[in-house]
């Protein structure tokens, strides 16, 4: 059994699959995000809905409800919004976006970090790992981790930490938000460098902590 | 790693060829999207339709194309685009270069097929 929601998809009316909702809905909102500097924002996103409903109506031939299959197919034939990039309209836009978010204090990447339960050796965090920073084949992120193990004994330790602290991409939309968009290079080097500093911060802290415990026993 | 550089060549090459038919398509009449996207297809100058959309909206924005509602049998209004006197202009210019590029890129080839016979 599936529940199932109403939505008015550029003003034809759907029942869809709660998991394929969700999966329209990220895909809507990516989007949203590509083009959220652009003027012409709320309309294309609403060119695209009119578009994408009459191709459901195309694929359910008849059916009722929308399910995971057709929302594949169809955002198969549309694209991702990656893929409409090959426009100058992204250029400014994206670069505006990123101003923008600079503003606000906070850069929204629409990624997220998972462990990916599809592709896992272990716990999948490698292969999440990979999926974040846009790397094809996770046998290079394992690689790392076995050679930080051989040198030095990181590698264990800092998986098993990982393990620990991200979770795994259980629904849809996780698994969506763990591929995200490809991160420009600046971007991963930016993530990198804010994640190596909280990390810094973190293990400073830690220190600090185990010192003053180590001088209480004393 | 040269097959995705191919890739983005083509994809070049197919942006700058994809404004000229999607004007050259909206100046023989009003079109709708859907019927833009089936020519397009046809001629295999997309390969995802989300392209199209921004595209329209950055033409609509310069002024090159406008736009109305009109009613539809199945479904809510639709939106007819059309071409307007600049971009009519636009695209008789953009026509020229084309031409002229498709001299040269032939010019070139049978200049190249010339030498292949003589050598």
């Amino acid at each position: 059994m599936n529940k199932t929601v109403s939505i008015n998809l550029g003003g034809y009316p759907f029942h869809i699959n709660e998991d394929a909702f969700e999966y329209v809905h990220q895909y809507l909102e990516s989007i949203r995000n590509h083009f959220s500097a652009s003027d012409g924002c709320d309309e294309i996103l609403y060119d695209i809905e009119v578009r994408m409903a009459e191709l459901f109506q195309e694929h359910l031939k008849g059916r009722t409800i929308v399910s995971m299959k057709e929302v594949d197919e169809v955002v198969q034939v549309m694209g991702k919004p990656e893929d409409f990039g090959a426009e100058p309209l992204e250029q400014p836009s994206y670069q505006q976006n990123r101003d923008k978010s600079y503003k606000k204090g906070s850069i929204k990447t629409g990624k997220r970090l998972f462990r990916d339960p599809d592709d896992q050796k272990l716990a999948g965090v490698c292969s999440g790992i990979s999926a974040y920073f846009g790397i094809d084949d996770p046998v290079w992120v394992r690689l790392i981790f076995v050679l930080f193990t051989f040198f030095g004994g990181f590698g264990v330790m800092t998986y098993l930490v990982l393990w620990f602290i991200v979770p795994e991409a259980v629904t849809s939309s996780d698994k969506l938000a763990m591929k995200g968009e490809p991160t420009t290079v600046e971007n991963i080097a930016k993530k990198v460098e804010e994640e190596i500093n909280e990390l810094g911060d973190k293990i400073s802290e830690w220190g600090k902590e185990f010192g003053s415990k180590k001088k209480r026993h004393r | 790693m040269s097959d995705v550089k191919l890739e983005n060549t083509k994809a070049q090459m197919r942006k700058g060829i994809l404004e000229l038919c999607v004007l050259s398509i909206i100046s023989k009449e009003a079109s709708y999207p859907t019927d833009i996207i089936n020519e397009l297809k046809e001629a295999k100058l997309i390969v995802v339709e989300g392209t199209l959309y921004p595209l329209l909206n950055r033409l609509k924005d310069a002024s090159l194309l406008e736009y109305n509602w009109r009613e539809s049998k199945s479904g809510p209004p639709r939106k007819y685009y059309q071409i307007t006197e600049s971009g009519q202009d636009f695209l008789s210019s953009l026509k020229e270069t084309w031409e002229d590029l498709n001299q040269a890129v032939n010019y070139s080839q049978s200049k190249i097929k010339q030498n292949e016979q003589n050598s």
